[in-house]
């Protein structure tokens, strides 16, 4: 707990339950495969068995006259539209238009009465392919006669959230690149005292979400409204506005429950292509993906990564180099951002005087890359984390206390141009250390390991709210924030009654629809409590200011005479709660009071990153010498997360993304054959399950009051992730001495890392 | 979907329907593939409402499990539990208990998923399949009716009534032990030995490996190298497993390499070996995983 001394909170920083708990758990709970709209038709989707091809023609004459079709619709259906998206790289056409790029993209959609009838028809599409040479890796993709999957050049997506060009189309699979640097890499590399190098890969995943992608489209005269599980409505209404020439009045995203995002829900994916649906078959269209369609829609960047650290006699790290080849797949999606991200956070939290990161990403026939949940931040974890690890046992030291000597301290600008660290990594590395019993005897075959993580994070601040004060005191967030099950429509409501000194039952959340609700966005990058929290703190204490010239003018004294108290005013002998101010001042007991903020990139938002996503993971493995088999023993997280609003909330989310993360290290990987997936559903794709989780889980959060959002809050919820695998990584290198620069770590890959042991010990 | 009223009355309905229909028997194998079109029918016939099929019987030798008997009614049985506690205990981690409280056993047999688990056991313990068509019943060994991956001997008539399991004696031990990560196990083994008066000799041994080929096999070769002194069985334990790994011949495949295979088939035979003769009474092992 913090050491500094809490405010006394009346309703933030206390685990009240969460808002949508009962109603989900009873079922009670919407989500868009629930609605119906009226005369509303079905879709399902026809893809490509090819992962490279020509589309040398498409038939729908024969699927088109099936029982209870509406209409078929393809890429060459799309005259009137600008059928490309995307917010980095208009890239993606909302239908494969002349070729495919990978296995499972959607080359046509059947609109029908029900979603049987359009599943029957797609069988009648007749669909001539002229396959092409694949690319399926990076290093294909780069090969001198790689065939080109993207031959156009693209408009750069308005949208895209990075300082920097994009690189994508310009003659080469390369989709994006960045490249960090400071002080003199080959120099400090030349007098390090030790070095470790190594390729480390980083997998495919897919990041599970229950509910798979679902969305219900109405395109008529008025404009295009769309139902849809997304994390970011505001930058999926760009999407549709540039597709169908409309003005933002007249696009609407209505998002309502959400099953679970992870990242994979963020930007445009299948409401384009609903949207064109509804468009031709002129009625509302739902499209209900399955979740092995789901899995051929988005996965995270896989990386190889080449990386070497070095360290100075006193045990100080003096520098880092890394090359990173990330796998975008067949389109951009927000990969180049993931690119940028991935690259910053190669410096982990380290305060490093050299620094080396040039990072590449292309396009290949695989599934499209994007999102997912840490942001590129575990794909370079994992070498940076194991780096640290090799390099503390090369030069004899503890690793524990060599991240110790080496993290960032707090204020310290140990990444030029960004904002001073704000987190206290030696507090958290300490609790995660106790927590595991990082100085107790190790029984054979075990290992442990602690391991920490810190993100630029936040994205970019653009984020607006209204809360409205009712006249009976009550309040009503409007939040374009969307409720993932990360509980934001929980902890938003404890900051509007923490200000506005009403209970937190008179608190409702309005969310997610563009239409009515101002804008945010996004959510993502862990920023809703960190931006949303303070837009929707400012609008509180904002309604409080035009309440208090109100209670001035009900008084009729000068607006300098008002005191505010918690939950009204006060005037000497006079009195007023927000429901005496409100109706007084309108001589009903009615009307409202409207409070706004806007928050961008100024004032304590100028410095991105927002704030650093900071948190440390220890477990502890035990591992089957025979089988290689990983059992979790311990896990603890430590959430460095300034002021928890919720704190029981942001421990279920350290919880979650912990577990996201061992499931990385341990199991998941989205497997290729060539072009073809292997494993894309989820009988094949193993997903953690609670059983896979240690009895021992320590859950902590250090509560400096050291973020910028509210009450010194900050962001949480990816960070545990992120260190996982490394974490894992490390534990095994102590359990039974071999160092394993792969994840996931699957039986048979450390069965075989213990073989060439063995060989390599015998022929000593 | 079809109800019959008597295993006559279906396999008149499958003869029938021929390659339209298929038997359906808790359907948490076949409901799946089907799902994904993998599998199309136009006729299911419901073998569940065929009364009679649904019962566990000990007979003076012999277990006989009936054909639509869930996993979770074997796992739950008394007479299971006492007179084949191995086999309870098998069932007991199958796949997840909404898996179990619908799957069948005759339905698991008969639908040859490579990874079932009481394929394996069953053939160690050298069950025997009755089977009934249109013209008539016959008995068929695990051996016989496993044909290959999704593949029996059955014909399109014929349904599995009961599996007949003989019970073992009071000198055999049993362990069935398996190895997963993934949904369906990477390699399941089933050993059964037979121990002279002194406990220190093995008579006879069955051992079965499966989920890491196609089908579940036992090896003859194998099962003369694990009898005899028990000591010398324990010197011969990897070419045991050696000559069950080339009985099984492993696949390479999301589960493993295998190579890898065949060196868990190692792993576990010696395993089970410790595990039966580790002093549990007859036939009372846990099972690990």
């Amino acid at each position: 707990m913090s050491k500094q001394k809490k405010r006394d909170f009346h309703v933030v920083n206390h685990s009240v339950p969460r808002r949508d708990g009962r109603a989900k758990v009873t079922g009670k709970a919407a989500y868009v495969s629930d609605l119906k709209l009226i005369g509303m038709a079905y879709a399902k989707v026809l893809r490509s068995p090819y992962a490279h091809a020509k589309l040398v023609s498409i038939d729908t004459s024969r699927a088109a006259s099936q029982p209870g079709v509406y209409c078929v619709i393809t890429g060459n259906d799309l005259e009137g539209l600008d059928p490309y998206y995307g917010h980095a790289v208009k890239d993606h056409p909302l239908l494969a238009i002349e070729k495919v790029r990978y296995a499972g993209e959607p080359v046509a959609a059947v609109v029908a009465v029900d979603e049987r009838a359009a599943f029957e028809a797609l069988e009648y599409i007749d669909v001539r392919y002229e396959e092409l040479k694949t690319v399926l890796t990076p290093q294909e993709a780069m090969a001198k006669d790689a065939p080109l999957l993207h031959e156009k050049k693209f408009e750069a997506g308005a949208l895209r959230g990075f300082e920097g060009d994009v690189t994508a189309g310009r003659g080469t699979n390369l989709c994006q690149e960045h490249h960090i640097k400071w002080g003199d890499v080959e120099e400090a590399f030349k007098k390090a005292a030790a070095v470790i190098e190594g390729e480390y890969y980083f997998p495919m995943t897919y990041a599970y979400a229950m509910e798979a992608y679902v969305a219900i489209a109405d395109v008529n005269d008025n404009g295009v409204t769309i139902y849809s599980s997304a994390q970011h409505p505001f930058m999926v209404r760009h999407d549709l506005k540039s597709i169908f020439n409309l003005p933002v009045s007249q696009v609407r995203l209505i998002v309502p429950f959400v099953g679970g995002g992870y990242g994979s829900k963020s930007y445009t994916k299948i409401e384009p292509l609903v949207a064109a649906c509804s468009w031709k078959a002129k009625r509302p269209v739902k499209l209900q993906l399955t979740v092995e369609e789901a899995m051929l829609t988005t996965r995270s960047d896989d990386a190889y990564t080449w990386m070497r650290t070095a360290v100075d006699a006193n045990g100080k790290i003096i520098a880092r180099q890394a090359k990173i080849y990330m796998n975008t797949g067949a389109y951009a999606e927000n990969s180049p951002l993931v690119v940028e991200k991935s690259t910053n956070r190669c410096v982990g939290p380290y305060a490093i005087p050299n620094v080396q990161i040039d990072n590449y990403s292309f396009y290949t026939n695989t599934v499209p890359a994007s999102s997912y949940r840490g942001f590129g931040c575990a794909q370079v974890t994992l070498p940076g984390e194991s780096q640290i690890d090799e390099l503390a046992a090369k030069i004899g030291k503890d690793p524990y206390e060599f991240r110790l000597a080496n993290v960032a301290k707090p204020g310290q600008e140990f990444f030029p141009k960004m904002r001073p660290f704000d987190g206290t990594l030696e507090e958290d590395l300490a609790i995660a250390a106790k927590a595991i019993g990082w100085k107790e005897p190790l029984a054979r075959g075990r290992g442990r390991s602690v391991a920490c993580s810190g993100s630029d994070a936040g994205a970019y601040p653009l984020t607006s709210t209204a809360v409205r004060v009712h006249a009976d005191g009550s309040a009503t967030i409007m939040t374009g924030s969307t409720e993932l099950g990360q509980g934001s429509h929980t902890v938003i409501p404890q900051i509007a009654a923490e200000e506005l000194g009403v209970p937190f039952e008179n608190v409702r959340v309005v969310s997610s629809d563009t239409a009515i609700t101002p804008y945010d966005r996004s959510t993502g990058a862990s920023r809703t409590t960190t931006l949303m929290g303070s837009a929707v703190l400012e609008a509180s204490r904002e309604a409080i200011q035009q309440m208090v010239v109100m209670a001035a003018d009900v008084l009729k004294v000068k607006v300098e005479e008002i005191q505010v108290v918690r939950g009204g005013v006060r005037c000497g002998e006079a009195q007023l709660n927000w429901s005496e101010v409100i109706s007084r001042f309108y001589g009903l007991p009615d009307g409202e009071v409207i409070g706004r903020a806007y928050i961008r990139k100024a004032g304590k938002f100028s410095q991105l990153p927002v704030f650093w996503e900071t948190a440390c993971t220890g477990v502890e493995v035990s591992v089957d010498e025979e089988t290689g088999k990983i059992e979790m023993e311990k896990l603890a997280t430590v959430g460095d997360v300034g002021l928890a609003i919720n704190p029981a909330l942001a421990e279920g989310q350290d919880i979650g993304a912990a577990t996201m993360g061992m499931g990385i290290g341990l199991f998941e990987e989205l497997v290729y054959q060539g072009p073809q997936l292997m494993n894309g559903s989820i009988l094949d794709y193993r997903l953690p399950r609670f059983s896979d989780l240690p009895k021992k889980v320590e859950l902590h959060l250090v509560e400096n009051q050291d973020g910028v959002g509210p009450y010194g809050a900050k962001g949480g919820g990816e960070a545990s992730l992120n260190s996982m695998a490394a974490n894992i990584a490390n534990a095994v290198a102590r359990a039974v001495g071999v160092r394993i620069r792969q994840a996931p770590l699957t039986p048979e890959r450390v069965w075989r890392a213990l073989k060439e042991k063995e060989k390599v010990k015998s022929q000593k | 979907m079809h109800q019959p009223k008597s295993v006559g009355e279906a396999a008149e309905m499958l003869a029938r329907f021929g390659e339209k229909g298929r038997l359906y028997a808790g359907g948490t194998e076949l409901l799946l593939a089907m799902k994904h079109d993998l599998l199309r029918y136009e006729h299911l016939v419901d073998i569940k409402t065929v009364p009679g099929l649904d019962k566990i019987e000990a007979k003076n030798s012999s277990l006989s499990i009936g054909g639509t008997v869930t996993h979770r009614e074997i796992e739950k049985s008394a007479v299971v539990r006492e007179r084949l506690p191995v086999m309870a205990e098998m069932t007991r981690h199958i796949a997840n208990v909404r898996v179990r409280a619908t799957g069948t056993l005759g339905g698991n047999i008969c639908f040859a998923e490579p990874h079932s688990d009481p394929a394996t056991l069953l053939l160690a313990l050298g069950a025997v399949a009755k089977v009934q068509g249109k013209s008539g019943e016959k008995a068929l060994s695990m051996s016989e009716i496993l044909m290959g991956a999704y593949e029996t001997a059955l014909a399109a008539d014929e349904i599995l009534t009961a599996i007949e399991i003989p019970l073992p004696a009071k000198s055999q031990r049993a362990a069935y032990l398996k190895f997963q990560t993934h949904e369906r196990p990477t390699l399941g083994l089933a050993l059964v030995l037979s121990l002279d008066e002194s406990g220190r000799a093995i008579t006879k041994a069955a051992a079965a490996v499966g989920s890491v080929a196609p089908k579940p096999c036992r090896s003859e070769q194998a099962e003369a190298l694990l009898t005899g002194p028990r000591e010398k069985v324990e010197r011969q334990l990897s070419e045991a497993s050696g000559a069950l790994a080339d009985a099984a011949d492993p696949v390479d495949d999301l589960e493993g390499s295998a190579e890898y295979k065949r060196h868990l088939i190692g792993v576990y035979l010696r395993r089970a070996f410790a595990q039966v003769l580790s002093g549990n009474p007859p036939g009372r092992e846990k099972i690990a995983d």
